[in-house]
């Protein structure tokens, strides 16, 4: 086997691994801090909104759905089982509409704002990154603190801002949601357009903040590259100074690759409260609702589906890794022996 | 001492002091000159700055100057306080997982990257959702307790490749135990490290108060800036129009993250040998 | 004439505006077929020439004054392109110190051998760049799988001998080799040197400068030897004659401080030079050397020293030959 293939086959097992520590911290973490948390929200939603006859029935619908009289080993059997089906349970809150039905309304959204602007972002932060650290000069030293302010600017402040300034001082941009609320989710141009003029404000603040600290770190990696002997060898070897910005690139680009695997459930948690800022329908809002209501099954399932999806990019980015990086192969060897 | 006076002239990290010396100044004078109570209503709501509230009123009609300095406060101790835990944890791990190597460099590698991938974002949402009453101590020990990994894995680098180094092996040598060997042979060079680590995780503890409190899941009746941020959207002052609200608020966190990475740029560019220019 | 280097000059410039120059009027010559050696303490200039020899003045090294003729043709160092696509690794080219890292890790050496073919001779075609390759380094005793790896795959005298294969890949004039020696264990020592050797025998290259503080390597391999002080010439000539007869006190200094188990060596005391080389920062009046020399006299530190010949063999002291003769 080569070692290549010995190395994905040891991240895909690891990352199995995770998932299921994964699910078992989404099922039992709660449980454990806060006894049976069902019950405790149902206690909580006694506001009597409901009749009592009402109230048991949601209690009894609840009790089959989640075996609440059952051990708790049982319970998280339960829950898995479920889950392999699909089932993310009963939403409190929007009752009795099923919870990976409300989120596989939301998904679209979130993955329709968030993918292109990480992507690009980290993408064009990096470029940006390399660019200024060849460069040097006047450039270098006005970039390095106003990208470090972008950068410390948390995805949230600067949502605020832009939807401030932007929205509702300039009215460049509308206020808020995915579309105008008049209108209803169609496939018509008009629809299309309102999604668009929309989509603009959430898209730029991750975009932004995502540009600052990406081009922070490769110009300190390009800095740190372009200090190697092989650049010097390779000027001294009448290379083109073109060629060697793409080696450095290429080098410098590696470690951003990890650093971009430790930090996307950071990204993503930013993204997400963008979307609570600017009221866009997509799982970030879903979750602050679901938190303003206690409605604990939806909660758990979009904690689940968050924690999940960051785990499969993890697991993308690694095999990424292994597939640019000749030095795996090298580090595996070792391992090896 | 004399580290101190290198620090200083060094330009950012002079820059970052002076701004977060401000900032500090702000927080703690204000509430000296300012006698408002932050959860009383003392005007209309949405009120614009004036002579008389420097920064306004919130939807409720509270003082929003003397807000914001208390939340400062807050926000500022729920950071320090999950910046040490989290320090402490992950230079124990570290040190421990990267000096002793073996299996038990391998289990707490398999903990810490666990503690990675899973976003410690999620777990601080699970935690919170579910304790009955939390307070800023409480919040900050969650966030401290959850974003550790990072630190954990940088100190383990930093160790492993001091492991080796000779006056380690005299050590071992003379029979010094691993819990001296780590503190007195190991720890002191990874030091300047070390405070670097905890500035940039008292950092991320406040933006993680921030955000937590920003979704509601933050303290109890306490007033954070996260907290303000949450009122703002939830009582849609930007819809308002009300900038004194949030605007502010967003610019002091960012002030604050702002000058701590730019003391923690200027120390690296001190203390790391591999970006000296 | 290979190589004719006639007064060069070149300094740093630091942040505060000072200049330091490394590289203090050098003059010296280098013919078909030679191998000249260049010793010297460290810092005393011997990496900065090179580096100046390849025209590489890029912030802070600059260039000031001087004249620089390959195969009698005198190079002008503003066309940078130029310089790039027919000098560099075409004309002269340079085995780096420590040459164990100059290797990009993330490629293959075949690949970067391709991308100094594509800049130099585009009109090659690919196939037969890597068969070139291929038939060169079996001819320097390079093994096969080489081309093939990445640098980390390598080990490190394996490495250097690698470098020195793709430094002279194009048949350079001159090489410059820059401590080729100085971080192998003994055995890689003797086969980077023997592999230099056969570049001259094969005509691969026609002329090379070997630059190293090691002075047991210079009696073995040079013809001539130049002994650099803190950016100037002190002494020149056959190797000979500045190992068993130098003239110069630093000279002198130098090769009394090693051990060699050679006849000549056996009735000499350890010689010990005490204290460190000037600070370049500062305008030096005199000798550099007048510091730590024990011929020293008053005026030693105040006037111009200028170059004397003996018999073809260069000193540049003040003190007259028969005072110098132990």
């Amino acid at each position: 086997m080569t070692p290549l293939k010995r190395y994905f086959i040891n991240k895909a097992l690891w990352y199995c691994l995770t998932l299921l520590i994964a699910v078992m911290l989404n099922f039992f973490l709660p449980r454990m801090i806060k006894g049976n948390p069902v019950e405790a929200m149902m206690a909580e939603l006694n506001t009597g909104m409901m009749d009592s006859d009402s109230k048991k029935k949601l209690y009894e619908t609840f009790n089959k759905e989640f075996g609440l009289d059952k051990p708790l080993i049982t319970q998280f059997f339960i829950y898995t089982g479920n889950l392999l089906h699909g089932d993310l349970g009963t939403s409190f809150g929007m009752y009795p509409k099923k919870v990976e039905r409300i989120i596989a309304g939301a998904i679209p959204w979130t993955i329709a704002l968030q993918l292109p602007a990480i992507l690009l972002g980290w993408l064009l932060g990096n470029a940006l990154g390399a660019i200024v650290a060849y460069r040097k000069g006047i450039l270098d030293k006005v970039f390095f603190p106003v990208s470090l302010f972008i950068h410390s600017i948390p995805f949230f402040a600067l949502s605020i801002i832009l939807l401030y300034l932007l929205a509702v001082e300039l009215s460049w941009f509308p206020v808020g949601g995915g579309y105008a609320y008049e209108l209803i989710p169609s496939l018509n141009f008009r629809f299309i357009s309102s999604v668009i003029y929309h989509y603009w404000l959430p898209f730029l603040s991750i975009f932004i903040v995502l540009i600052g600290g990406q081009a922070i770190g490769m110009r300190s990696m390009a800095i740190y590259e372009l200090k190697e002997d092989y650049v010097l060898y390779s000027k001294l070897m009448g290379v083109k100074d073109r060629k060697i910005i793409s080696y450095v690139f290429k080098n410098g680009m590696l470690p951003q690759i990890t650093g971009l695997s430790l930090s996307i459930g950071v990204m993503v948690a930013g993204a997400l409260i963008t979307e609570i800022v600017f009221n866009y329908p997509g799982i970030g809002s879903l979750l602050f609702k679901a938190i303003r209501q206690l409605d604990y099954p939806l909660i758990s399932g979009c904690t689940l589906l968050i924690t999940c999806s960051v785990i499969a990019a993890n697991f993308c980015i690694d095999m990424l890794y292994g597939l640019l990086d000749p030095r795996i192969k090298a580090a595996q060897l070792e391992e090896a022996s | 001492m004399k580290i101190i006076l290198i620090l200083l002239k060094s330009p950012k990290f002079l820059t970052g002091i002076v701004i977060l010396s401000i900032i500090f100044a702000i927080t703690f004078l204000t509430p000296l000159v300012n006698d408002n109570s932050p959860t009383e209503m003392v005007t209309c709501s949405f009120q614009a700055p004036d002579s008389k509230h420097i920064l306004g009123s919130d939807n409720f009609g509270r003082d929003v100057m003397i807000q914001l300095a208390l939340g400062t406060q807050t926000s500022l101790y729920v950071g320090i306080i999950a910046g040490m835990v989290a320090t402490l944890i992950g230079l124990f791990i570290g040190l421990y997982s990267g000096y002793l190597g073996g299996l038990i460099d391998n289990i707490l590698t398999m903990l810490t990257n666990l503690f990675i991938v899973i976003p410690p974002f999620i777990i601080l949402i699970l935690i919170s959702v579910s304790v009955d009453s939390r307070s800023s101590t409480l919040t900050a020990l969650i966030i401290g307790f959850t974003s550790w990994p990072w630190t954990a894995r940088a100190v383990r680098a930093q160790t492993s490749s001091l492991r080796n180094r000779d006056h380690i092996n005299i050590a071992k040598l003379s029979g010094a135990g691993t819990f001296r060997i780590i503190i007195f042979e190991i720890l002191p060079y990874i030091a300047s490290y070390a405070v670097m680590a905890f500035i940039l995780q008292t950092a991320s503890g406040i933006l993680a108060e921030a955000a937590i409190s920003m979704l509601g899941l933050g303290p109890y009746n306490t007033i954070s800036l996260g907290i303000m941020l949450n009122w703002a959207i939830v009582f849609e002052a930007p819809a308002a129009g009300a900038w004194w609200a949030f605007i502010p608020t967003a610019m002091i966190i960012s002030a604050i993250t702002f000058s701590l990475f730019y003391i923690n740029s200027g120390m690296d560019e001190i203390f790391n040998p591999k970006i000296r220019s | 004439m290979l190589l004719d280097v006639k007064k060069l000059k070149t300094y740093y410039k630091l942040r505060d505006n000072t200049k330091i120059h490394a590289v203090d009027n050098i003059s010296f010559q280098l013919s078909r077929g030679e191998i000249l050696g260049i010793a010297g303490e460290s810092g005393c200039g011997k990496s900065t020439l090179a580096l100046s020899l390849m025209f590489y003045y890029f912030p802070p090294l600059f260039f000031d004054s001087g004249e620089i003729f390959i195969n009698n043709q005198k190079i002008v160092f503003s066309k940078r392109g130029e310089i790039q696509k027919n000098i560099l690794g075409n004309k002269i080219a340079y085995i780096p110190q420590a040459a164990m890292n100059a290797l990009n890790p993330t490629q293959k050496v075949k690949n970067f051998i391709l991308d100094i073919f594509k800049e130099h001779k585009p009109h090659i075609k690919k196939k037969e760049v890597l068969q070139f390759a291929a038939s060169r380094f079996s001819e320097l005793n390079l093994p096969e799988r080489v081309l093939n790896s990445y640098p980390n795959e390598l080990s490190g005298g394996m490495r250097q001998r690698t470098i020195i294969g793709i430094s002279t890949i194009l048949d350079p004039d001159i090489l410059i080799a820059d401590e080729p020696t100085s971080a192998l264990d003994v055995t890689s020592q003797k086969k980077v040197v023997k592999m230099l050797k056969s570049l001259l025998d094969k005509n691969f290259v026609k002329g090379i400068i070997f630059i190293t503080h090691e002075l047991t390597l210079l009696a073995n391999i040079t013809h001539n030897i130049m002994v650099m002080y803190a950016g100037q010439i002190m002494e020149y000539g056959k190797t000979n004659d500045v190992i068993f007869h130098g003239i110069h006190p630093y000279t002198k200094a130098l090769m009394g401080s090693i051990i060699v188990a050679e006849k000549e060596m056996k009735k000499r005391q350890l010689t010990f030079l005490p204290g460190a080389p000037p600070d370049l920062k500062n305008e030096i009046k005199g000798c550099r050397f007048a510091e730590r020399c024990s011929f020293v006299k008053n005026e030693c530190r105040f006037n111009q020293i200028e170059e004397k010949i003996h018999t073809s063999h260069m000193y540049r002291c003040l003190r007259p030959l028969t005072d110098l003769k132990d």
